[in-house]
């Protein structure tokens, strides 16, 4: 008994927090949201960040998307002084030596139309050069950077057709056609602009809940594959739906080989937008159980990932939310049904007082099972005024997957923050994935993992006749199972690259079902490596 | 009613034709609603009958109809003086000084004309708690679910409250019952830090207090830390073994935390206690459903809907079950259920809406 007690004191004085949290040198970025006396609803929602190689250096950059200067109040038309360097968005190169350079003028990044609240950031090579090409959300007009191969971007927005309009939030590129093109899916918040904002709470002056602006549709672009887009919104079913929408995140969870979209609304009943396979979408979310909470209520969606939890081979999905309302954790039972098994997971004491925004499941132990790091803090920048049980300030969650159930552990997070955006990768591409999380009015958060020695193996897909990043392949590694995205989380995209922990295992089974349709297996795969891996050219 | 009455008494008085006649045009201008008239005929029938009690009484009547009520009391006074018996006098006169603040000289006359309600408001205004909480009872025994006499009685009982928390307050600040009342008060107020300390202060005097437990668990349970509040709920299930809400808060929070099997057997303790509580039942059902135990759970479901029939609860019930029938295939119940559940969400967003 006493031994046991001893034990369990010596291991929590020694257990060490996650990640170490630093800022590398060469960052100097500040997400400027401009919080002004009218509580215009924009402020409290960006900002983006996007892990990508962008120079195929092998090492990831970071790119952090900014929102902008509001006055206050604001005057039409609306100017957010985009032009201003504090304002803009930055590209960041990484050197050699860890630390990381700003290229955001030498890129073509710089300015971002002085019409334009950030928002979000989505990464994809639409074009299949073999470079990422940049897609950056905004409160206004949205921009297609194409990247040139040569280190820098050209805005193609006007030629390709997918400025959007109105308020634009996350984004994601994914092939839901499996024509070997990625398309790009952009989820739309409400009908609002700064001119019928409104006034919201009583003693204290609020931003005002979701439910008192109007619902707005989402938009479907189709690649074409010449460089231009085709609006397919109407006819793919997806503007059917009008919602509030935050999160998106992508992954195929009926298994029937077309790619599924999971959108997270705000203040209302989520979406689980099913791909019929012949181009066009059912909106499926209530009778698949995945719209609600168990006892019907609405959920506060904000961020949203479609990964697979307890290793069963199915997507599951974690919605992230308000507190009081706890993160939704929704379980793929594999016949077109899902489980909202929140409270099972341990979700419930995780979440219940906490507002969360980015989230992803990765397996930053490599143990073989993915954990979950949640970026958060309340919506309402006075939340303590009202409720002095909740903050405005939290720490990120990180929580360790013990075989399906969440166990909170320290992040190592130095202090308190807005965090909003979250984005996943191997930054200093030790095999142990870092984090990094955007915060209000402040730099970013950059968690990078402590490592061990468990086993991994990362895995980048080289598609021939699926698109070149095989975005949307299920793959399979010693019974894990990721879905190839760099969706997914809130406003962000993450490391195209798929992530797995071996745990003790020296070799792995490494499973793939492209896009296409092509199953390709490697047996004995030496773990500890970085594997590119190309897809046959014919099935 | 006075008027009709008014005419009968007068049929035993002898009045002059002229009085007569200026009688019977204020009462005919009174329902007109031309009460400036009506006053100048009564004016001029207590001119011409200074000892007619009901041309005071009409007088009166006219002004209080203007909310005119400093006008009205001279003539209900006279018609008082005139007539010390006459309780429609007394009740016009108490209203019109109630009406004017005058709580005090309101009460005797309201006490005779027999005015409950208004008797009982003017004894709030006056202090007199526990006289006003008696009269209202009474009045709202004669008109239950009149909103007026509801709210001041819970108004009076409010303040009665608040008076014997003061005097506790007052005479014995750091007893045990005395943290207790500061941390309710907190409590309501949202002040969730202090409503904690004063808690655990009631608690550190008096630790085996009935209640308190229970109440700093609602505090930690509020803030969702499911934790402490699985802590105090457990104590007071231990404290009172027989609490139906200590069981089924306890059972509600270990539910919150996943210890499903922990739960399902506290919340059947609950039902135990207290059958047919719609919220225990609707608790029982969710943990026999994370069970597996989906007979158990359908049957829990049906059971509320029985009970509740169109609540929140009941439509949280046809959620729940349209999930269940789905996962057994059972399409059509499910659809059904759901449709049930889409129905009470209409009804409750319309209601929503008409409040707005």
């Amino acid at each position: 008994m006493l031994k046991n007690l001893l034990y369990v004191v010596m291991f929590s004085a020694l257990a060490a927090p996650l990640f170490e949290v630093k800022l590398p040198r060469g960052i100097d970025f500040t997400l400027r949201n401009s919080p002004t006396s009218q509580k215009y609803l924009i402020e409290t929602m960006p900002g983006g960040v996007a892990l990508l190689d962008y120079n195929n250096d092998g090492l990831l950059d970071i790119f952090l998307v900014n929102g902008g200067q509001l006055s206050d109040p604001m005057k039409t038309p609306e100017n957010f002084e985009r032009h201003d360097p504090r304002y803009w968005n930055r590209l960041y190169r990484q050197n050699r030596d860890g630390s990381f350079t700003d290229v955001t003028e030498e890129a073509g990044l710089a300015k971002a139309g002085d019409g334009n609240y950030g928002m979000g950031v989505a990464v994809g090579d639409y074009d299949n050069d073999g470079y990422p090409d940049l897609y950056v959300t905004s409160y206004g007009k949205n921009i297609l950077y194409h990247n040139n191969g040569n280190g820098s971007f050209t805005d193609v927005t006007a030629k390709a057709g997918v400025g959007g309009g109105g308020w634009s939030v996350s984004a994601g590129f994914f092939d839901y056609d499996n024509d070997g093109k990625l398309d790009l899916f952009v989820t739309r918040y409400m009908e609002w602009d700064t001119k019928h904002s409104k006034s919201c709470g009583g003693e204290w002056h609020t931003y005002c809940p979701p439910e008192e602006f109007p619902a707005t549709t989402n938009i479907l672009y189709r690649n074409r594959g010449d460089g231009t887009f085709e609006d397919v919104s109407q006819r793919s079913g997806i503007a059917s739906k009008k919602g509030r929408a935050l999160g998106v995140a992508f992954a195929d969870c009926d298994d029937d080989g077309f790619t599924d979209i999971y959108v997270a609304n705000d203040g209302m009943q989520q979406f689980l937008f099913h791909n019929n396979g012949d181009g066009t979408f059912t909106e499926r979310a209530l009778e698949m159980g995945s719209g609600l909470s168990p006892d019907g209520r609405r959920l506060s969606g904000m961020g949203v990932v479609f990964q697979d939890y307890d290793n069963d081979g199915r997507p599951d999905v974690i919605v992230t939310e308000l507190p009081r309302e706890i993160y939704g954790l929704y379980h793929n039972d594999g016949n077109g049904s899902f489980s909202y098994r929140s409270l099972e997971t341990g979700l419930g004491v995780l979440s219940s007082g906490s507002s969360g925004w980015g989230v992803g499941l990765e397996d930053f132990d490599n143990d073989g099972w993915k954990d979950l790091f949640v970026a958060q803090g309340h919506v309402l920048d006075n939340v303590e005024k009202i409720d002095s049980s909740l903050h405005y300030w939290e720490l990120p969650t990180t929580a360790i997957n013990h075989n399906g159930r969440f166990e909170r552990t320290d992040s190592g997070s130095p202090s308190a923050a807005a965090g909003r955006g979250a984005a996943f990768g191997d930054l200093n591409n030790d095999g142990w994935q870092d984090a990094v999380m955007t915060v209000l009015g402040g730099p970013p958060q950059i968690f990078l993992n402590r490592g061990g020695k468990q086993h991994w193996l990362v895995i980048s897909l080289r598609g021939t006749r699926s698109n070149r990043d095989g975005l949307g392949a299920r793959v399979r590694v010693n019974g894990q199972t990721r879905f190839a995205t760099t969706a997914g989380s809130y406003l962000s995209a993450s490391d195209k690259r798929l992530h797995f922990g071996l745990g003790a295992a020296e070799t792995a089974k490494v499973e793939i079902a492209w896009p296409s349709g092509t199953r390709q297996i490697l047996n004995d795969v030496h773990a500890d490596q970085f594997l590119e891996v190309r897809e046959p050219e014919k099935p | 009613m006075i008027h009709i009455f008014l005419l009968l008494w007068l049929a035993w008085q002898t009045v002059s034709p002229e009085a007569l006649h200026h009688l019977q045009a204020g009462i005919e201008s009174d329902k007109q609603r031309h009460y400036d008239a009506a006053i100048a005929e009564f004016k001029k029938l207590t001119e011409l009958e200074p000892t007619l009690t009901a041309g005071f009484i009409n007088l009166g009547a006219a002004y209080m109809e203007k909310q005119d009520y400093a006008s009205a009391t001279p003539p209900l006074t006279r018609a008082v003086e005139l007539s010390p018996d006459q309780a429609e006098a007394h009740q016009l006169l108490g209203y019109a000084l109630l009406a004017q603040g005058y709580a005090g000289e309101a009460i005797p006359h309201l006490q005779r004309a027999h005015e409950e309600g208004a008797l009982g408001v003017a004894q709030i205004e006056t202090g007199q708690l526990q006289d006003a909480v008696v009269n209202l009872q009474a009045a709202l025994a004669k008109r239950p679910n009149d909103p007026d006499l509801l709210y001041y009685l819970g108004r009076a009982s409010g303040l009665l409250s608040k008076q014997s928390i003061d005097m506790l307050q007052a005479a014995y600040p750091d007893s045990a019952r005395a943290h207790q009342a500061m941390a309710e008060n907190y409590f309501v107020l949202r002040q969730m830090p202090q409503a904690e300390k004063e808690f655990h202060a009631a608690l550190q005097l008096r630790p085996d207090t009935p209640h308190l437990h229970l109440e700093l668990g609602l505090v930690y349970a509020g803030a969702s830390q499911w934790e402490k509040a699985e802590e105090e709920f457990r104590a007071e299930a231990k404290l009172q073994p027989g609490s139906a809400e200590a069981a089924y808060r306890l059972g509600n929070t270990l539910l919150q935390e996943g210890k499903v099997r922990e739960a399902r057997a506290e919340l059947q303790r609950a039902d135990g206690l207290k059958p047919e509580m719609p919220e225990t039942l609707y608790a029982l059902a969710k943990a026999a459903s994370l069970e597996g135990d989906w007979s158990a759970a359908e049957k829990g479901w049906v059971k509320v809907i029985g009970l509740e029939k169109a609540s929140d609860l009941a439509a949280q019930a046809h959620f729940a079950l349209a999930n269940l029938y789905r996962k057994q295939g059972k399409t059509a119940e499910a659809e059904r259920e759901m449709q049930e559940f889409q129905k009470l969400q209409n009804t409750a967003t319309n209601a929503e809406g008409s409040n707005k």
